[in-house]
């Protein structure tokens, strides 16, 4: 796109951040774990804000039952692999965002690559056992991770900055085990969302983060409370601590 | 000493979403809870798996720490102390 036209696309967010701001989100390089209901959100609104590049990743395929949130796909796209549909629905929204499609299990042994070369994490899972590998990465490489979660009608999001605020474990240290729980698209959009605003202003260098702080989603109430949040000098995965920031047990 | 304690999701079907209670000196997460589940039908069992055993998603924080990295249920309280109680959200 011309830079009139981009000027033009851009008018209506561009009085947020500056021109500055709107050049930083196309050069910003996401990585977007998980393709399912908080991804679609998440995708679709750093889309549309025209963030230069996200590297989608997921190893499943398109289910009539992922149709109630998952707001990537369309009924056609059943039996596709996510990623690729994912990225036809990107590019028809916004041609300038290079895609990068990913169909890939996140574990130990390949998220090394996943995290190479981007700027931030943003949580799209549907597990703790991969947010955690996405933790530890995250600490690893010094690279934000913006977690975000739903239940039913419930949600979480924080923003994790490695040596700032406390790691995901630090807060949930162990597995949380669920039955699959029910799951509908609005709360998936509404901490979607937020985790989408998060990684804008830290890209733009706008606003206060949600750092050190748990925002809690109750959308059966319409109440939002976020919640103080410390790092545990004890954690196994970060063992930060404010007194010896540099004493982490994590490679630096 | 008072005791603030928050509740969110799931647990706001058994308990206030928010209370404060007064205990003596001494009192610890365990005090907190025995007089939580005293007070709130349900809790218990949304709570505990094994009496003295939480479930895996109960996370309780004392002032945003989390009480895994503290003393578990012997955690100790202090005056104005807010206890947080949240199951993690798992889901994508």
């Amino acid at each position: 796109m011309s830079a009139e036209s981009l000027d033009a696309r851009y008018q209506r967010q561009i009085p947020l951040f500056g021109k500055e701001g709107q050049k930083k989100l196309k050069n910003a390089r996401i990585l977007l774990a998980g393709a399912g209901g908080l991804g679609s959100a998440i995708a679709m609104y750093l889309a549309a804000a025209g963030v230069g590049y996200i590297r989608i990743v997921d190893e499943d395929v398109v289910e009539t039952s992922n149709l109630n949130r998952q707001i990537l796909y369309r009924e056609t796209d059943i039996g596709s692999c996510k990623v690729e549909a994912a990225e036809k629905t990107i590019h028809a929204l916004n041609r300038d965002v290079d895609v990068d499609a990913v169909c890939r299990h996140i574990n130990e042994k390949s998220v090394g690559n996943l995290v190479q070369g981007v700027d931030m994490i943003l949580d799209g899972m549907d597990n703790f056992a991969a947010r955690y590998i996405l933790n530890r990465a995250g600490l690893d490489e010094k690279i934000p991770f913006i977690h975000g979660a739903v239940n039913g009608f419930y949600g979480q999001v924080t923003t994790l900055i490695p040596g700032v605020t406390p790691c995901l474990r630090c807060i949930i240290p162990t597995t949380p085990t669920w039955e699959k729980n029910a799951i509908i698209g609005v709360t998936c959009g509404a901490i979607g969302s937020i985790e989408a605003t998060e990684a804008i202003k830290y890209i733009t260098g706008t606003g206060e983060l949600l750092k050190n702080r748990l925002l809690l989603w109750d959308g059966l109430r319409g109440e939002s409370e976020s919640i103080q949040i410390v790092n545990s000098p004890e954690c196994t995965d970060c063992g930060f601590s404010e007194s010896e920031p540099d004493a982490r047990r994590f490679p630096v | 000493m008072k005791i603030t304690v928050k509740a969110f999701a799931m647990f706001r079907e058994v308990m206030d979403m928010q209370i404060e209670l007064e205990f003596p000196d001494g009192a610890t997460v365990r005090t907190l809870l025995t007089s939580l589940t005293a007070r709130y039908e349900g809790l218990s069992e949304v709570m505990f798996a094994a009496p003295d055993t939480l479930r895996d998603f109960v996370n309780i924080l004392r002032n945003g720490r989390n009480i895994h990295f503290i003393a578990g249920l012997d955690t100790p309280l202090d005056n104005g102390d807010i206890i947080a109680l949240f199951p993690p959200a798992a889901g994508g």
